[in-house]
């Protein structure tokens, strides 16, 4: 009996040890993972906040018991079957989305759709504005939020820099998302498009040294030939007498080309820059205002008007406006509203 | 030795006998054969599906088996009191709780390369389609695509890696077999399970930066601690990167799961030395 009791403290000593000698083990193994990629951490900011969407997607996953990448797959052929079939409206295949975005927050494809089916096809869906900005924020939102999970590889901050670019117009922000995703191996087109962004914006010798580089890239690049071509002709004139400070001089250079196409965009931004940067800013907001009227998706001048405008104390006529509120749900968190049902 | 063989060769023989386990296995087989029939949807979407269906189906009913396989052990034989005939003959305790497990382990193994096998001939066929599809259009835009470099020798080591968490699995269900009826051994058993999938959230738990207190930090790295990590034996997100995992990193985490299944047991045999028969 002695000799029974005796055997059993050694062996609930040897658990004790093994508990305490597994430590060092368990520590190398989840260190080895990180390390070679074999898994995703959830980031510490989500846990040290208490992310409830993190806190959320950590019990479902335990709650599933690893099997959440199983369930999200499922769920996402569950989204392609609402999709194609058309049986499901599209706020369906939304809310069926954002539930694999929950359940495999490193699954990139449900992000890179989620934000575009926000930014794209749920925004031409609605007449209204005020719902179309909502939609155009939360897609950007469902894009930075991906990142979030899955700061180390260029897809979303590609998708997101595409949005800002094509959708919102919004040519500082895709400018600084594009460069983002130059840290991560990258499509070859990245480059050229932080060229076409910059060239928007409009920052003609930063343009033009991207272009440089895909030039020096590869030589054979035509669109960045082309781009660099159109600019030194058409607008770099004009910015350099901008630069050496004959801004009206700069202003003729400008206008000689507008007198042969009156609505081109990017003229119309560099006149407007270049008012800007004689101080003429009532000038400068005449140009955003009629670049803005000129085009009902030229968000870079509709802000930019909206901005000088609100400066100088004019009001804008509805067609030049940005709809102010637009900016705001950019700057802060939103909630689509969801209609009650009606009481019978 | 002669006796823990014999007990485990009686195990296999008879786990094969139920038919529960035989219609899980049939069951799982027909999972991963259904993923043969996967229809177009993004590049690399597919592949994503077609291997998370396959590793997480034999997970998902490695884990079933082990659960029902290794909470009957014990508490059947105590029940129907065969167990008395076993360890009057030449037979410690000892060798009967190995002998028990080792014929479960066998079962297991048995039922992980079945479904194994089933899920590299659908891989074979489907995979090598999908990979040559997302190649092509990854390289038509000029993005980087879907890594598949050492694919077919991950997935091999992710099956493998899918035993051994089934070997720890099998280790806590032997283990609650030898402390409760087998129902709530079951229960205790998927709980374990499910807990040890989130181990890494307790640790998140215990980090004073969360404003955790002394006494939580103890609780949570005590859990944290004491679970086993479950979900270090989930390869498929490396498998989707195309990271090459080395034998010395696969050594690491079947050493990891040798050493959990050896507490485990030992925590078993320990409460089964005191238990009346």
């Amino acid at each position: 009996m002695k000799k029974q009791r005796g055997l059993q403290v050694i062996g609930w000593l040897v658990v004790v040890m093994l508990v305490v000698g597994l430590q060092p083990l368990s520590n190398a193994v989840n260190y080895r993972r990180l390390v070679l990629g074999m898994k995703s951490p959830t980031p510490l900011t989500k846990m040290v906040d208490f992310d409830p969407t993190a806190v959320t997607g950590v019990i479902m996953g335990a709650a599933l018991g690893g099997f959440q990448g199983v369930a999200a797959s499922m769920l996402w052929m569950k989204m392609e079957e609402l999709w194609d079939s058309g049986k499901g409206t599209w706020l369906e295949c939304l809310n069926v989305m954002r539930t694999v975005t929950l359940l495999d927050p490193h699954w990139l494809e449900p992000w890179r759709i989620t934000g575009w089916h926000l930014a794209y096809n749920l925004y031409v869906e609605t007449k209204d504005p005020k719902l179309q900005a909502i939609y155009l924020a939360k897609g950007l939102d469902a894009l930075k939020e991906g990142i979030s999970w899955n700061p180390n590889t260029h897809e979303l901050y590609l998708e997101l820099a595409w949005t800002y670019f094509d959708r919102v117009r919004d040519y500082e922000n895709a400018t600084k998302w594009f460069r983002a995703t130059l840290q991560f191996p990258h499509p070859e087109f990245v480059e050229r498009m932080i060229a076409h962004a910059y060239e928007r914006l409009p920052d003609l010798d930063r343009a033009l040294d991207w272009y440089d580089y895909c030039l020096k890239r590869n030589p054979e690049d035509g669109t960045a030939k082309g781009a660099t071509t159109t600019i030194r002709l058409r607008y770099l004139p004009a910015w350099r007498l901008m630069q050496a400070g004959k801004y009206d001089e700069a202003i003729r250079a400008i206008d000689r080309y507008l007198e042969v196409e009156p609505n081109g965009t990017i003229a119309l931004h560099v006149k407007a820059h270049i008012y800007e940067q004689a101080g003429r800013e009532r000038e400068a907001l005449d140009v955003w205002r009629l670049a803005a009227r000129l085009s009902a998706l030229d968000h870079q001048a509709r802000r930019k008007a909206n901005e000088l405008a609100a400066k100088l104390g004019v009001t804008l006529l509805p067609s030049e406006q940005a709809p102010s509120y637009f900016l705001e749900q950019m700057e802060q968190p939103r909630r689509l509203e969801v209609p009650r049902r009606r009481e019978r | 030795m002669q006796a823990i063989y014999r007990v485990a060769v009686a195990t296999f023989h008879e786990a094969w006998r139920r038919r529960f386990l035989n219609a899980i296995l049939v069951f799982a087989v027909l999972i991963i054969g259904s993923s043969w029939t996967l229809t177009y949807l993004q590049p690399g979407a597919e592949l994503k599906l077609l291997i998370d269906i396959g590793l997480g189906s034999i997970r998902f009913f490695g884990m079933l088996i082990a659960v029902f396989l290794g909470v009957r052990l014990i508490s059947d034989e105590i029940e129907k009191r065969t167990i008395h005939t076993i360890l009057t003959k030449p037979v410690t305790r000892a060798q009967f709780l190995l002998g028990k497990f080792f014929g479960s382990l066998a079962t297991v193994l048995s039922n992980i390369a079945l479904m194994g096998i089933a899920f590299y001939v659908v891989f074979a066929y489907k995979g090598s389609k999908f990979m040559a599809q997302g190649s092509s259009e990854a390289s038509a835009s000029g993005t980087p695509g879907i890594s598949t470099d050492f694919i077919y020798a991950n997935i091999a080591k992710a099956i493998g890696l899918s035993f051994v968490e089934m070997t720890v699995l099998t280790a806590v269900s032997v283990m609650a077999s030898t402390l409760f009826s087998w129902i709530i051994a079951a229960i205790f058993s998927f709980f374990v399970y499910f807990v040890g999938q989130a181990a890494d959230f307790f640790k998140s738990l215990a980090n004073p930066a969360r404003g955790t207190g002394f006494g939580g930090q103890l609780v949570f790295n005590f859990i944290y601690g004491i679970i086993p990590h479950f979900e270090v034996f989930d390869m498929r997100e490396a498998i989707i990167k195309g990271t090459y995992v080395g034998w010395d990193t696969l050594g690491m985490h079947v050493g990891l799961g040798l050493v959990y299944a050896t507490l485990i047991m030992l925590v078993a045999f320990l409460a089964f030395m005191n238990r009346e028969v």
